[in-house]
């Protein structure tokens, strides 16, 4: 299920273990393949531990070794010759544990998210998986909030769309240019931040684009079925055609404000001033997130971004200059 | 038969005996009789080392939410010298009237994809795990939707785990307009994520009432001390803080001019409703909202308060004089400019 498998910590394996054993023993026999997926891990690292689940077992008396079948035993032909992980002997961890806390916190924090997605909202589902996840977990999770979200006609637009697996043709508004009318096969939403994005076939563009939704008005449903859901999803926030690039400098304590703009290999820092390489459509464009920073982020170069930056602040403070 | 046991294997082995015991195991049957620690004891190693073992070890099971319970000398709890430990299977077992059907575990796949920061994605994935674990295999999953959670704040781990362990924490935090960061004592209580800031609501004992802290505005390392507050505090705290902070934005109207048709129009519209004259849109934080419509430069102009007019106008002015200079002005002396 993890992207990168990586290397377990010694409490990861003794969480594993926790859940892995009633996995096993539910499902009877299960190909190493599939139990290294469910549990993120690769292949020889659910073959290694596996193994060693055969050493552990009930403790020895008074000073005697255990006795074989007081020790967890695996079917080591079936795994051998077949891969395939099935548990001949178990000595307990047969129960699933409950949540710790910190799962518990995570997947109550997703569902809030998740509630505003129609598909979720409409199974009613929620509310009672709140309760049942509070009342599975050993300790009291901490209270983490997320406030709601709201699904206007756009989004709900959007969302039967996509469900549907058809075009939606909508007036797009993107910042200093002119309206202009697309039709898009939605591949999916974004939600993050608490802005809903699509992700989609632009038919006007031909390739993969991302509409912010706060700039989508008049949506309309198409009958045209959807024929590029196929394509590579365009990365969250590099709009195609990111040809251009701009350079800015900021305190480094205020790169998270920048987000996802700022990567390891298009910044470096200096004396606690980080210089960042954005790429970026149309470098004026800047201006806007310049203007979040109280004069503490600098366009540096091209000029004309720089220049961009500043009359877009100068013709704002003129409105209270001069109202 | 010196091998060395690896640590998981020890504790996994702790918890198979623990479950298994009903009246409890004493901590020298636990080092003499369980693999893992009976090896060392036979290699010579100290008790007194062994027990430190044996209570990091639970300290570790615990954190797993695996429960250890401690059976004491009924008269007199504090002699621990002849506790008993033990599981209690009811209370570490899932409860068996808990269950899930398809359709919820669809949801609850995609709820426990939202996470980015590492640490919360492998905790939603482990608890997802457990449910599948149960034997049930999920509808189709909910497509299309990409929902996520997005943590940057450093404090946010070390406050979650206070309020877990009901610890006041101390912490650094900077006001804008403030020359310095103040030292705050907080009993935190919930964490709140409101317009994609991360905030923790909690009681600020020096103030002796309840405060909403911006995760962004504290500096420096947060400090869990050994000072714990009563867990009863942090029931209903997420509804308290979110109640807090509508009842804030719903006392905070600003009265905005904006030009139709750009960006700023689009981006307020959801929050604005309109007036005789402009919109007037309700805000948690001048400084905040200020932030925002700087940004929008020309497209919007704050008719009142003043008090948010003269935060746009100091930052309007901040980023011309940004620059403004040819050779450009250094973003650190820059900022010693700003109000």
């Amino acid at each position: 299920m993890a992207d990168k498998p990586k290397p377990l910590l010694a409490s990861d394996r003794v969480r594993a273990y926790l859940t892995l054993v009633p996995y096993l023993l539910e499902r009877g026999q299960v190909s190493l393949a599939e139990a290294s997926d469910e549990f993120g891990v690769t292949v020889d690292e659910m073959r290694s531990m596996v193994e060693k689940l055969t050493v552990i077992g009930l403790p020895g008396d008074a000073g005697y070794w255990q006795q074989p079948h007081e020790m967890f035993d695996i079917n080591w032909d079936l795994l051998d010759e077949e891969g395939v992980i099935e548990i001949t002997n178990d000595v307990g961890l047969r129960r699933v544990p409950r949540f710790t806390a910190r799962e518990a916190a995570a997947l109550l924090a997703g569902l809030q998210v998740v509630a505003a997605v129609p598909a979720v909202s409409d199974s009613g589902l929620v509310a009672g998986l709140l309760a049942k996840l509070s009342r599975a977990s050993a300790n009291a999770p901490a209270e983490v909030v997320i406030a709601p979200d709201t699904v206007d006609a756009v989004r709900d637009a959007v969302s039967s769309a996509l469900s549907r697996g058809v075009a939606v043709s909508f007036r797009y508004q993107a910042p200093d240019a002119a309206a202009t009318t697309r039709t898009v096969d939605p591949v999916q939403v974004l939600i993050t931040g608490g802005q809903w994005y699509l992700q989609g076939w632009c038919h006007l563009r031909q390739a993969m684009r991302t509409f912010h939704l706060d700039r989508v008005s008049e949506p309309e449903l198409t009958d045209i079925p959807i024929t590029h859901a196929d394509e590579l999803l365009p990365e969250a926030f590099t709009e195609i055609g990111d040809d251009d690039e701009v350079t800015v400098r900021l305190p480094e304590r205020l790169v998270p404000l920048l987000g996802d703009y700022v990567r390891a290999d298009n910044s470096e820092v200096h004396a606690g001033v980080v210089t960042v390489r954005i790429p970026i459509a149309d470098p004026r464009s800047i201006k806007r997130v310049a203007g979040r920073f109280q004069g503490r982020l600098e366009v540096q170069h091209p000029d004309f971004a720089r220049a961009a930056t500043r009359d877009w602040a100068a013709d704002a403070l003129a409105l209270y200059r001069h109202p | 038969m010196a091998a060395r046991i690896p640590p998981e294997e020890r504790q996994t082995n702790l918890v198979v005996a623990l479950m298994a015991t009903e009246i409890g195991l004493t901590k020298q049957q636990i080092l003499d009789n369980i693999s893992g620690y009976r090896q060392r004891a036979d290699a010579g190693t100290r008790a007194d080392a062994l027990e430190k073992m044996f209570e990091r070890d639970k300290d570790e099971l615990r954190t797993l939410g695996v429960p250890i319970e401690t059976i004491g000398d009924p008269g007199d709890p504090n002699d621990l010298r002849e506790a008993r430990y033990r599981i209690p299977k009811a209370e570490y077992d899932l409860p068996a009237d808990i269950e899930f059907s398809a359709a919820e575990l669809a949801v609850l796949t995609l709820a426990g994809s939202v996470w980015s920061a590492e640490s919360s994605s492998a905790d939603a994935q482990a608890g997802v795990r457990k449910i599948r674990a149960l034997g049930i295999d999920g509808d189709e999953p909910i497509i299309g939707f990409a929902p996520r959670i997005t943590v940057r704040d450093a404090s946010f781990a070390p406050l979650q785990s206070a309020i877990e362990d009901c610890r006041v924490v101390t912490f650094d935090y900077l006001k804008p307009g403030e020359e310095a960061p103040r030292r705050r004592r907080v009993e935190p209580l919930a964490l709140l994520d409101y317009e994609a800031r991360w905030h923790v609501y909690g009681i600020d004992l020096d103030a002796d009432d309840e405060r909403t802290f911006l995760l962004s505005r504290i500096v420096g390392d947060v400090t869990a001390t050994k000072q714990s507050f009563d867990a009863g505090l942090r029931e209903g705290a997420g509804e308290r803080a979110l109640a807090g902070l509508e009842a804030v934005a719903a006392r905070n109207s600003a009265l905005l001019e904006i030009t139709p048709g750009t960006e700023a129009a689009l981006r307020l519209g959801r929050r604005a409703t309109a007036q005789v004259q402009g919109f007037s849109v309700p805000f948690v934080d001048v400084h905040i909202f200020a932030d925002e419509l700087a940004s929008y430069g020309p497209e919007v102009r704050v008719v009142e308060p003043a008090v948010l007019r003269d935060a746009v106008i100091a930052r309007l002015e901040a980023t011309i004089a940004a620059h403004t200079d040819a050779v450009g002005v250094d973003a650190v002396r820059a900022e010693r400019g700003v109000r």
